[in-house]
């Protein structure tokens, strides 16, 4: 044993030596590293373009949402290496991460003790209120101060909608997003059933598909719930009501909520809508064993067929007072630069050039690709599918666009609606319990 | 090897029942392991249309993908040293409370027993932003020492009542022998104890590696810079709003379960050896 | 017993206790502490509110549904996991070939993680197009909603247990191998039977290991987290299948209710200590020393 021991110890000393050499320095913060991952070249980087950009060696951290397999997770890295290759003194160090909680806690955990990264990609409503309490970021005016062009391209719709919960614009945003009601066209062609624009087409096409063996509307009420609560409750409620936040909960939001459980007794869901993960509740829309499903415009990149299938605005329940084309969707998403980049002077042009060439017009169509909202002026790519094209009509058409709730209530507050939806459609609980349960947890986190 | 039966006994029907009974349970702890194999050869679609057969289009997608996700060799490399020192220093720490506890009688005996228990049932979620906040004001973010020593502590338990069950086991009379002849409590320990657990030390490494190795949770916290990724975070790139790859998720099980059986295979052999040679001597 | 001396004896347990202290019990007790106040988000302290968690406790019923499901769970691992183990180890053991085999492929399921089993059961259990219905399809009957509220326990059980049986199995192997032969050769001389060797000789020596086994199984039964949330994420359908693990991951990192996830962190941790001190009691596994 001694000897098997002692040939096991020295393997991995002798590991963690050379480990240690090769990645030196990995204790210490913002100082300069040498780098073997760096797009290294032999030529020497004048002092940069316009925006000054230093020419000493500098690692500029950065954070972005776009991982995992969203799609623009490789445009991203795309960006990272032109920057690397423009300027090669500067190495970006990159950790994006598709976001989940568990990811946000981290954030939020490194904001709260000093290990922020220098640019990041972030919400910019409550969904960031952790991080936003650190007030680690600059402002766009301030940065204006010093780059008077800085994101000048991004429309003033676009800047409204992006500032932060306080009123203030810190992150440039690039793309937006739409929710609609994405519908089978062939299933509803097949029965003769028109799409579900207004309330009766739609509970008609709930009650032919039933009785037909087609799951009208699929969706998992254990995961994602969201988009119905949402969309429900502005429908009955209407733009102005759903977005205010009141003491307690409207009767419209109460009724729109109740309609979620008539839909359930009716048999809209899926048998197994109370435990089947929305992965699965997908593949039912997407292989044709459901009619209908309530998602985001991310949604449509996934759907293998982009011929017979369209996306609408969701319709006004009875007595609702939603405009027919009134949508959910908005910008949630900037970029943004703290004051540790901005404060020090060797990186500040740097961090500032990295978000320019992410938020320049051409990047951000990169970004939209059609799908969603874009924030400069952009014209539609030429080779846009039916369903991008379903998608690109929703947006533009939309006569109100409102932000989802989780814009405006606290997380604590928010989840504990979504979480309560299998209680709410088994009666364990009311709407109206579930409703002014979360607008009081979120009035008492404004103390 | 505890020999029951005479072994030069023909294959009788109790042992032929016994290979059915262990034979089918093989069957089903194989069966997991093939289905991710299979599946990492196969597009996410075709995954959940159709996962329990054969790959209609077989493809080598999802792992050229993986690989560009993340440094894979740096990765394992990363994974290796962190696995590595936890799983030696817990090793050695861990019998080192075994001993303590098992061999010897003192008042705080049951209290501390109680509180390695209690360690025990310590939820990592609960202590992780806690530890976050120490190690970051340490300046050790993404550093190896930031996951090796949180997990050195977390396992410290779990192996020390491994181990304590082990020694439990092992009679007294080789140690009181050599006490009684002057041999000090450290000589003891090293000499007699240590070469004897030999098959129980690789057992509760390998567990403590596994564990170690595996640990997304912790590691996802408490590393933020790419380079120090070990290979578990793999994991990390298999979904986002827009779905789940779960071809791409198939494969980087594969690829992050590779080198632990490797491991595992490595140190089995060293059981078996520590039977063979020294084992108990009159 | 046996040493004399006791200064050898903290050098032995400090350096772990050492570790255990810093990186375990002071941020578990910040933890405890975090559970008297309200928090807002995963750091902010915002305000006292003293036991009013725990007493929100006594009357939380997914809580008291966790608790059950969790009790229900370490009875079931101690009688199928350990006693599982325990059975294909004493069989591996009393074999000449193929013994290398069973030991590595047994360890298979632990080795592989939770999220691509959880997967595989996902894709079994499937309401529309799971294995388990397409099998009953062909048979010409009717699909089941295998998660349906009355039969999503066991479902979830069934994959939570098999997967950790490699685990309990690899430690008694291991503890078999330290028993000598010759205690049973001798035995064997004496006309001993080799089911009475088992009850007599080999389950009294392996005392120590089964105690550890169930030690081990029974507080595992409170902590389990990533197979039960992989297969019934919160507690699906309606939380009836929480446990106490993934009940308090979901109350601190879904509900961002971090305080109350605090809180059922001590529970759970009070409720391991006791169960295992009472373990400790009934098996007496120092009783050979």
């Amino acid at each position: 044993m001694h000897k098997y021991k002692k040939f096991v110890a020295l393997l991995i000393v002798s590991l963690m030596v050379f480990g240690s050499l090769s990645a030196c320095g990995s204790g210490s913060k913002g100082t300069t590293e040498a780098n073997t991952d760096a797009a290294e070249t032999d030529q020497e980087t004048t002092s940069g373009e316009a925006t000054g950009v230093t020419s000493e060696k500098i690692t500029l951290t950065t954070v972005s949402m776009m991982g995992g397999t969203d799609p623009n997770t490789e445009r991203y890295q795309e960006v990272i290496d032109a920057f690397m290759e423009k300027y090669p003194n500067v190495t970006v160090e990159d950790s994006s991460q598709m976001s989940d909680q568990t990811w946000k806690a981290k954030v939020a955990a490194q904001f709260s003790v000093g290990d922020e990264p220098d640019v990041i990609q972030f919400f910019t409503d409550n969904n960031a209120s952790e991080v936003l309490a650190a007030d680690q970021f600059v402002t766009i005016d301030e940065i204006r101060e010093v780059y008077p062009e800085y994101a000048a391209a991004i429309v003033d719709n676009a800047w409204k909608a992006s500032a932060n919960p306080d009123g203030v614009n810190r992150a440039v945003p690039t793309t937006g997003f739409w929710e609609g009601l994405f519908c089978n066209k062939d299933l509803f062609d097949k029965y003769e059933l028109a799409l579900p624009t207004d309330w009766d087409s739609f509970i008609t096409a709930v009650k032919t598909f039933k009785e037909n063996g087609i799951i009208p509307i699929a969706v998992s009420l254990n995961e994602v719930p969201h988009y119905w609560i949402e969309h429900l409750m502005l429908s009955a409620a209407g733009g102005e009501e759903f977005t205010s936040i009141p003491e307690t909960a409207p009767e419209s939001w109460i009724k729109g909520l109740e309609i979620l459980k008539e839909l359930y007794e009716m048999g809209a869901f899926p048998e197994d809508s109370q435990t089947i993960t929305n992965d699965a509740a997908g593949e039912l829309f997407k292989t044709k064993q459901a009619a209908m499903q309530l998602d985001g415009s991310w949604y449509a990149g996934g759907i293998d067929d982009q011929e017979n299938t369209v996306v609408v605005a969701f319709p006004v329940v009875e007595g609702g007072q939603k405009g027919p084309n009134d949508i959910i969707g908005g910008l949630s998403s900037g970029f943004y630069i703290t004051k540790k980049a901005w404060d020090d002077p060797l990186k500040r042009a740097a961090a500032v050039e990295f978000v320019m060439m992410n938020t320049s017009p051409e990047q951000i169509a990169i970004y939209w690709n059609g799908n969603g909202m874009a924030t400069v002026e952009l014209e539609a790519p030429a080779d846009m599918t039916p369903l991008g094209l379903a998608g690109l009509e929703l947006g533009n058409a939309a006569t109100g666009t409102f932000a989802p709730t989780d814009a405006r209530l606290i997380g604590e507050a928010y989840s504990s609606i979504t979480t309560s939806t299998v209680d709410l459609v088994n009666g364990t609980k009311t709407a109206e319990e579930i409703l002014n349960n979360a607008l009081q947890i979120n009035m008492d986190s404004q103390e | 090897m505890p020999r029951i039966l005479n072994n030069k006994k023909p294959i009788s029907v109790g042992r032929l029942i016994i290979y059915i009974v262990l034979a089918i349970w093989s069957v089903t702890t194989i069966y997991p392991f093939i289905w991710v194999i299979i599946n990492s050869f196969k597009s996410s679609n075709e995954v959940v249309r159709n996962s329990f057969s054969l790959p209609e289009a077989f493809t080598w997608e999802n792992f050229t993908n993986a690989f560009s996700n993340q440094n894979i060799l740096r990765s394992y490399k990363n994974s290796l040293i962190i696995s590595g020192s936890v799983t030696i220093v817990v090793m050695i720490l861990a019998t080192m409370i075994a001993f303590a506890l098992t061999r010897y009688q003192f008042r705080l005996k049951t209290a501390l027993l109680a509180l390695l228990s209690a360690s025990l049932m310590i939820p990592v979620f609960s202590t992780i932003i806690p530890v976050y906040k120490m190690i970051s004001q340490l300046g050790w973010i993404s550093t190896y020492q930031a996951v090796i020593l949180p997990q050195i502590a977390g396992n410290i338990s779990f192996a020390s009542i491994v181990m304590m069950g082990f020694l439990r086991g092992l009679p007294l009379e080789m140690e009181e022998a050599a006490y009684m002849e002057g041999a000090g409590v450290t000589k003891v320990f090293t000499r007699i104890i240590v070469p004897l657990c030999r098959p129980s030390l690789a057992t509760v490494a390998i567990f403590c590696f596994l564990w170690s190795y595996n640990d997304l949770f912790t590691q996802k916290i408490l590393i933020s810079r790419e380079r120090m990724f070990p290979i578990s975070n793999l994991l990390e790139h298999i979904s986002s709003k827009y779905g789940t790859d779960y071809g791409l998720m198939a494969a980087s099980v594969t690829l992050i379960v590779i080198p632990v059986l490797i491991v595992y295979i490595f140190l089995q052999k060293n059981i078996v050896k520590g039977l063979t040679a020294g084992a108990i001597k009159g | 017993m046996l040493y004399k001396k006791k200064t050898p004896l903290i050098a032995f347990l400090l350096p772990g206790f050492a570790m255990l202290l810093i990186f375990l019990y002071v941020p578990f007790v910040d933890n405890i502490n975090n559970s008297f106040y309200n928090m807002k988000g995963f750091i902010e302290l915002q305000k006292f509110i003293g036991l009013s968690n725990y007493k929100e406790m006594l009357q939380d019923a997914k809580l008291h549904t966790s608790l059950i499901n969790s009790l229900k769970m370490m009875g079931l691992t101690v009688v199928f996991q350990v006693g599982i183990a325990l059975l294909l180890a004493i069989l591996v053991s009393n074999i000449k070939r193929g013994q290398q085999f069973f030991r590595t492929v047994y360890f298979f399921p632990i080795v592989i993680s939770a999220t691509a089993i959880g997967l595989l059961f996902n894709l079994f259990y499937n309401y529309k197009g799971g294995a388990l219905n397409q099998l009953l399809q062909t048979f010409g009957k009717e699909p089941v909603n295998w998660m349906a509220a009355t039969t999503a326990f066991v479902m979830i059980i069934i994959p939570t247990i098999w997967s950790y049986v490699g685990f309990y199995f690899v430690i008694i192997l291991t503890g078999l191998f330290d028993i000598s032969d010759e205690i049973y050769e001798a035995a064997s001389i004496d006309g001993c039977t080799k089911a009475q060797a088992v009850i007599r000789i080999t389950l009294p020596l392996l005392r120590g290991v089964l105690c550890t086994c169930i030690t081990l199984a029974v507080t595992g039964a409170l902590k389990v987290f990533d197979l039960p949330w992989v297969i019934a994420p919160q507690g699906a359908p309606g939380g009836i299948t929480h446990f106490m693990g993934t009940y308090m991951y979901q109350i601190a990192f879904v509900n961002l209710n971090v305080d109350y996830g605090a809180a059922i962190a001590v529970a759970i941790v009070v409720l391991g200590v006791i169960v295992s001190l009472v373990i400790n009691k009934i098996l007496k596994p120092d009783a050979n020393l």
